[in-house]
């Protein structure tokens, strides 16, 4: 899907509480292999969600469909954010819609400049909420001011795209990016991963500082400890391709004491159906 | 050129036309040549496709050049810059027409002491030049002859621009670096109508000299360029070059590098870009003479539409080249079902103590590259250019900052170049 096909949807203030993201019943596969098997969930403005789970759960997949990788291929069911359908826009539009992805493994590209690179993306998500663009300058003094969220060096500025980057340093520049594009809906893909203590301190701080009563996140976590720094609304724990259950905080919690295998347990031959979803 | 072929009747008219405006009956610069038209049978010509040179009128050709777009920064010369642009009789003038002032530590050779040909035949033993050289030598014309001494680093820019069609320009420049000396050298290479250029440059490094090269080379569907260059290095002497090219119909360059005794550094990046129906071909060799010689030599292309690349990178490491360090990579980009990408490291390696590697890519855009591009809010087309952009960027950032003033610079990365008329 290219941009001319579709329109990004136009941006109209946001009440705290309204449903931002709306996702019911989704499937999705890949390469023929169906990896999404019916998850639900709403997302609310004001609200941190953290999706948890065992590995090959699905998590990243739901990610990258809400993001629109088209590697994926939903076979059922909807996303809507803001009341539109989401699945029917490109990539870009959903970006600039105020979707933003924080990838678990951002992507080096050489040769590209960092600061170029979030100059056209800021710019882009600009132009869709009718806000005047930057130029290099402007760019420049916004994109250091910004940068001090995540207390990123400007020297990577001049550098390539994430290239020779190590792990901290990507998922600062991720941060970065939220923090430019200003999204309504963050969805950070295991933010925390490969950080030592004193970077996931940064990157957390980075994120509870963009978390408004306007916006929504949604944090993506094999780990306690990045929602001992942010607190999460809900937690959902993803299982085969679906949400098998939400709580609190204490989920998370249990979680970390006792591993997934309880609520294997807890759940043999129960019914499997959706928790009701927020 | 085994098997190439007798000249053509083009060829024939051709010499026949350059014997008569030198006022031999035989054409002179170069000693005669043994002519023999390469043909597609031949291995180094396969995908060379000569119609471009040939569409031109031998009987039509003249030497008128115009009046480069100088940048500021390069236009002035200075007590360690000199800028010279081709003129039209073959001579070589500053940018107001003038003579040259030479600056500190350049000096021009006496004509006595330019045989065209006596680096070359030093750098290819077997004595037959490239086709494009052979043809420089068989056009007449002044040689530019300088001489570089002293420690100081000496800038020298040359510039030719052609403008008029059935321009055909044979420039010879000969450098003879001393020991110790240092020359950073810019060419700025454009052709906006159908011609053909074919400059044939020769260098002699000295020990411990370093020459720093940059090279811009564009034209358009209906130009030609046969490019040859032939460097003899002497121990602990560097050679950098860095070569951009792109928008020719035909462009065929041949760098051709010796370590006479090995002991020296050889660090060669290229980069052409294909667009259109533009066929860009770079035939490299480089040889070890001696000992512990270095090489790092990196060539990538872009091919899109009907583009054609051609890289054959040749690396001749004989027995006596024990401790040679050479690396070679090829990466290539290929945008179009139509484009086309022709590559061959070609690693010839007799000494057994040697450290030498190559390589060779051929990939399209990347999906994961383009998707993270576009989920930041950048459309899959402007994505693709800053990806196409970035791939270039890794050989255009080596580029010293006086080459980077060129304008044209610009279009390389933003304006594609159109299809053949």
């Amino acid at each position: 899907m290219t941009s001319t096909e579709t329109t990004p949807i136009r941006e109209s203030p946001v009440q705290t509480g309204d449903v931002l993201l709306s996702i019911k019943n989704l499937h999705a596969c890949v390469e023929g292999n169906e990896i999404l098997r019916g998850v639900s969930l709403r997302v609310r403005a004001g609200e941190i969600h953290a999706l948890m789970g065992r590995n090959g759960s699905g998590k990243s997949t739901l990610s990258k469909v809400i993001a629109g990788h088209p590697a994926y291929t939903v076979t059922a069911g909807s996303i809507h954010y803001r009341g539109r359908d989401l699945l029917a826009l490109s990539p870009e539009d959903r970006a600039r819609s105020g979707v933003f992805l924080g990838f678990q493994y951002p992507v080096e590209i050489p040769g590209v400049s960092n600061l170029e690179f979030l100059r056209v993306s800021c710019n882009a998500r600009r132009q869709h909420r009718g806000q005047e663009e930057l130029d290099t300058f402007a760019f420049e003094d916004h994109v250091r001011e910004t940068m001090a969220i995540v207390q990123m060096d400007p020297a990577f500025l001049e550098r390539s795209v994430n290239e020779g980057f190590s792990g901290g340093e990507k998922k600062r520049n991720e941060v970065l990016q939220m923090a430019l594009l200003e999204p309504l809906v963050a969805i950070l893909d295991e933010t925390d991963s490969g950080l030592d203590i004193d970077a996931l301190r940064i990157v957390a701080n980075g994120v509870k500082k963009l978390a408004l009563p306007t916006t929504a996140t949604l944090l993506i976590t094999h780990y306690q400890r990045l929602l001992d720094a942010i607190t999460p609304d809900f937690v959902h724990v993803m299982a085969e391709g679906r949400i098998l259950r939400t709580g609190g905080k204490d989920l998370a919690m249990a979680l970390e004491q006792r591993g997934y295998d309880w609520m294997d347990e807890e759940t043999d031959g129960a019914d499997r159906s959706d928790t009701p979803q927020p | 050129m085994s098997t190439a072929t007798q000249s053509p009747p083009w060829l024939e008219t051709l010499l026949q036309v350059l014997a008569q405006r030198s006022g031999h009956s035989v054409p002179q610069r170069a000693s005669a040549p043994d002519w023999r038209w390469p043909t597609r049978r031949s291995e180094a010509w396969r995908f060379t496709d000569l119609r471009c040179l040939t569409q031109l009128d031998p009987t039509r050709l003249h030497t008128r050049t115009a009046s480069p777009p100088w940048p500021d920064v390069l236009r002035q010369g200075s007590s360690r810059h000199v800028a010279l642009q081709l003129d039209g009789r073959g001579h070589w003038r500053d940018p107001q027409g003038e003579p040259p002032p030479w600056p500190h530590g350049l000096m021009p050779l006496p004509s006595e002491e330019i045989t065209p040909g006596q680096v070359a035949h030093t750098v290819i033993p077997s004595g037959t030049l490239p086709l494009g050289a052979q043809l420089n030598g068989a056009t007449p014309g002044p040689s530019l002859g300088l001489q570089v001494s002293g420690p100081a680093p000496v800038h020298l820019a040359l510039a030719i621009q052609v403008e008029q069609a059935q321009t055909w320009l044979a420039p010879h420049v000969l450098l003879v670096v001393e020991p110790g000396a240092r020359l950073c050298l810019t060419w700025h290479v454009a052709a906006t109508a159908q011609a053909a250029v074919l400059p044939m440059v020769e260098v002699q490094l000295g020990a411990g000299a370093r020459l720093e090269e940059a090279a811009m080379a564009w034209g358009c569907p209906g130009a030609a360029f046969l490019g040859n260059s032939f460097v003899h290095q002497s121990p602990r002497s560097v050679y950098r070059r860095i070569n951009v090219t792109w928008g020719w119909g035909l462009s065929r360059d041949e760098p051709f590098i010796r370590q006479s005794q090995g002991q020296a550094e050889t660090h060669l990046h290229g980069l052409a870009v294909a667009r259109g129906q533009s066929l860009l071909d770079t035939h490299s060799t480089v040889s070890f003479g001696g000992p512990a010689g270095q090489l790092r030599h990196q060539h990538q292309a872009l091919a899109d539409d009907r583009g054609h690349s051609v890289f054959n990178g040749r690396v001749v490491v004989p027995r006596l080249a024990q401790q040679t360090d050479a690396s070679q990579l090829s990466r290539n980009l290929l945008l179009s079902t139509r484009a086309r990408i022709d590559t061959k490291p070609q690693l010839e390696i007799v000494a057994d103590n040697v450290q030498c590697t190559h390589g060779a890519t051929v990939s399209c855009l990347q999906d994961d590259e383009l998707f993270y591009l576009q989920s930041r809010g950048i459309g899959r087309e402007q994505a693709s250019r800053l990806l196409q952009r970035g791939f270039c960027e890794e050989i255009l950032q080596r580029l010293p900052k006086a080459v980077l003033a060129w304008p044209s610079l610009q279009r390389l990365l933003e304006i594609p170049v159109p299809d053949q008329p």
